[in-house]
């Protein structure tokens, strides 16, 4: 009460209209978002096979332990997460691969809009026609990829997408060439906050191109690293469309990622509570790391 | 850049100043050449999604590297064969070549017996199939109205949710500059979120609470217009929810607009509203542009949300291509046509304005 008497009428009018203003967008974002959170919750402890499921029965902490006491469970979601792993591990290196040694060049020979019109080209593509030109480029038989490559005599065997290994490297690769324009924009706006004096310095100093790189560039781009992380982290868990465009949902099981298998569990094969639970125990871990990351970020922005 | 003044600058010598600028063109070269090889590497797909578009199912396993010269329809093809592997339209054809609709044609029989049985000169049907093979693709994909209802709705989705969030936005943006810097921190915190939630995180339970609330509505759970018109309106809501980045673009946008201009103009007179509309929006172009920027190919190529919230009569681009794709998944000639025609409107946005999505792929890179 006494906080409101420091406030005028006039001045308790203007916070509300400015919360008024807030509110519409507010209640959209937390209702999308967030509420689904905690309507979840409930669920986690049901049978609830589908999302007009007539009958719902409590069942404890089962959904919770499937994981590791269901051996249909394990059957799903073991190589899923093993294929979900080795995309996320293949897939962060594309991002410095394509992303950090892109900037770097541009950094170095200086900004060239031409280019960067070219390198941010694929990121106007959808993650369907990404699947789809994974399929197009490195399909065994017909992939317009292998026939060139093979012509040229730079393999001996096609490469097969729809292998283990093709799925494997094949798919991190063209995600790496779609998202490498927006990886470079991260790591070029980190670049150039480099104030040009400790550059000037270090050069002046006599330091080679890599000890400049470790003392001087990285560093100072340590924000950039880690939006970079971040985005690429969520981003590779959540790959979806690029999955169903490489046929996950029905003909392909190596394109099966732990994504397709939550989906597959609410949608396909009625295990709608048991894949909520397996979403929230993959995901959630992730979502405390990200929200460190960010505090991470902050902290060193200030 | 031979005279170095006396002090200041360390001196080289001449020779070492020859290598200096030796290498440094050399190092021009090679970024040259790496950035060669790379517009190759990235226009690459581009390039033969065009050219596979027009490369029939028979011809896919030879490398095709421009539009090939394709057979023509030989008369021995069994009908079937042609409606199964490249989506002959048999009404289409028996319309076209004088045959009775109601009269049912054997998938074994051959487009020579037509010819003899119907007394058709050989000459018509070759002048029918006379480019199948090439344009097999397109003419599957354009047909019907399917492919340009869904690109309709999916343009028509994309305007609806650009002008919604940017609308959005600039209010969320407008409250919060003028809230304590506590507050402020705080429902950007709530936004921040956004970028930590996977969307596979929360899709089910999302899909659940939107069914739970649209069921409410009458007409919801009967085919037809109310029902199309209501879930066309929800993928707007889920769009137009707003971002991290939107809140942050225009909250840090708003901020840096001197306080004085409101008070001023609210000595004036002007309501919120007025100050909004005729003095914040013209002073708001350059985040305008860059949300624009950035949201609309995340919008335009959107999948998930379409796939499972709109019925497939109801559906945007990428859903109906792929719904195309369980339906003819022997003819990939259909499919390339098909992510071609998909990718093709955004790309050409994207040179038209190229400028302005630079600038806004750094504005954003900036805040995260």
């Amino acid at each position: 009460m006494k906080k409101c008497k420091r406030l005028s009428k006039c001045q308790k009018r203007l916070v509300l209209t400015q919360y008024g203003f807030i509110l519409p967008q507010l209640i959209l974002f937390v209702g999308l978002t967030i509420v689904p959170f905690f309507v979840a919750i409930p669920i986690l402890f049901t049978d609830m096979s589908r999302f007009n499921d007539p009958q719902i029965n409590p069942v404890g902490f089962r959904n919770f332990t499937a994981l590791f006491t269901d051996p249909s469970v394990q059957r799903d979601y073991l190589p899923a997460l093993q294929r979900t792993v080795v995309f996320v591990v293949l897939n962060y290196s594309t991002v410095y691969i394509f992303g950090l040694s892109l900037a770097l060049l541009m950094y170095e020979v200086g900004f060239r809009g031409g280019f960067f019109t070219i390198v941010y080209l694929p990121l106007m593509v959808s993650g369907l026609a990404v699947g789809y030109m994974a399929v197009m480029l490195f399909a065994k038989a017909t992939g317009t990829a292998n026939l060139l490559l093979l012509q040229l005599g730079l393999i001996r065997k096609a490469f097969d997408i729809y292998s283990p290994q093709g799925t494997a490297f094949i798919l991190p690769l063209l995600v790496g060439w779609r998202y490498a324009g927006y990886n470079m924009a991260i790591f070029l706006s980190g670049l150039l906050s480099i104030s040009e004096e400790t550059i000037e310095a270090a050069v002046v100093d006599g330091a080679n191109y890599l000890q400049r790189l470790w003392r001087i560039y990285f560093p100072q781009m340590i924000p950039s690293f880690i939006i970079a992380t971040t985005m690429c982290l969520i981003g590779s868990f959540a790959v979806f469309d690029e999955l169903v465009a490489m046929g996950a949902l029905y003909v392909n099981p190596e394109a099966k990622l732990l994504s397709i298998l939550f989906f597959t569990y609410g949608f396909q094969v009625e295990r709608l509570a048991l894949g909520m639970t397996l979403a929230v125990e993959t995901f959630l871990p992730l979502v405390v790391l990200g929200i460190a990351l960010q505090r991470l970020q902050r902290h060193l922005q200030y | 850049m031979t005279n170095w003044p006396k002090f200041g600058k360390p001196q080289f010598s001449n020779a070492h100043q020859i290598t200096l600028r030796k290498r440094k063109q050399a190092l021009r070269l090679f970024a040259l050449l790496v950035m060669l090889l790379y517009t190759v590497f990235t226009l690459f797909p581009f390039y033969t999604l065009f050219v596979r578009s027009f490369v029939s199912t028979k011809d896919a396993a030879e490398l095709h590297l421009w539009i090939p010269k394709a057979d023509e329809v030989r008369l021995e093809q069994e009908v079937g064969n042609l409606s199964v592997f490249y989506n002959l339209d048999l009404t289409d054809m028996k319309k076209a070549l004088g045959i009775p609709t109601t009269d049912f044609l054997m998938s074994r029989t051959t487009l020579r017996e037509i010819a003899e049985e119907y007394n058709i000169p050989e000459e018509d049907i070759e002048e029918y199939f006379a480019d199948f093979y090439t344009f097999n693709g397109w003419l599957t994909l354009l047909k019907g109205p399917e492919f340009w209802n869904a690109l309709l709705r999916t343009l028509v989705i994309t305007a609806l949710s650009l002008v919604g969030i940017i609308t959005l936005s600039i209010f969320t943006g407008y409250g919060l500059a003028g809230l304590k810097r506590k507050d402020q921190m705080f429902i950007y915190n709530i936004y921040l979120l956004q970028m930590v939630i996977p969307s596979m995180l929360i899709l089910l339970p999302q899909y659940l609470l939107i069914q739970w609330i649209m069921r409410l509505i009458p007409g919801y759970d009967t085919q037809g217009p109310a029902r199309w018109v209501l879930q066309l309106i929800g993928l707007v809501l889920i769009n137009i929810k707003g971002t991290a980045l939107s809140t942050m673009i225009f909250t840090s946008a708003i901020g840096a607009i001197p306080k004085d201009l409101e008070d001023s103009a609210m000595i004036d007179g002007t309501t919120h509203w007025q100050y909004l509309r005729h003095i914040l929006l013209p002073l708001l172009k350059v985040p305008i542009v860059s949300l624009v920027v950035i949201q609309l190919p995340l919008i335009y190529n959107q999948f998930l949300e379409p796939y499972v919230y709109l019925d497939p009569g109801n559906t945007t681009l990428l859903p109906f291509i792929q719904s195309t794709v369980g339906q003819f998944s022997t003819n990939f000639q259909v499919i390339y046509a098909a992510i071609f025609a998909s990718v093709v409107p955004l790309v050409l946005i994207y040179f038209m304005f190229r400028r302005f999505f630079v600038e806004g792929a750094l504005a954003g890179a900036v805040k995260g």
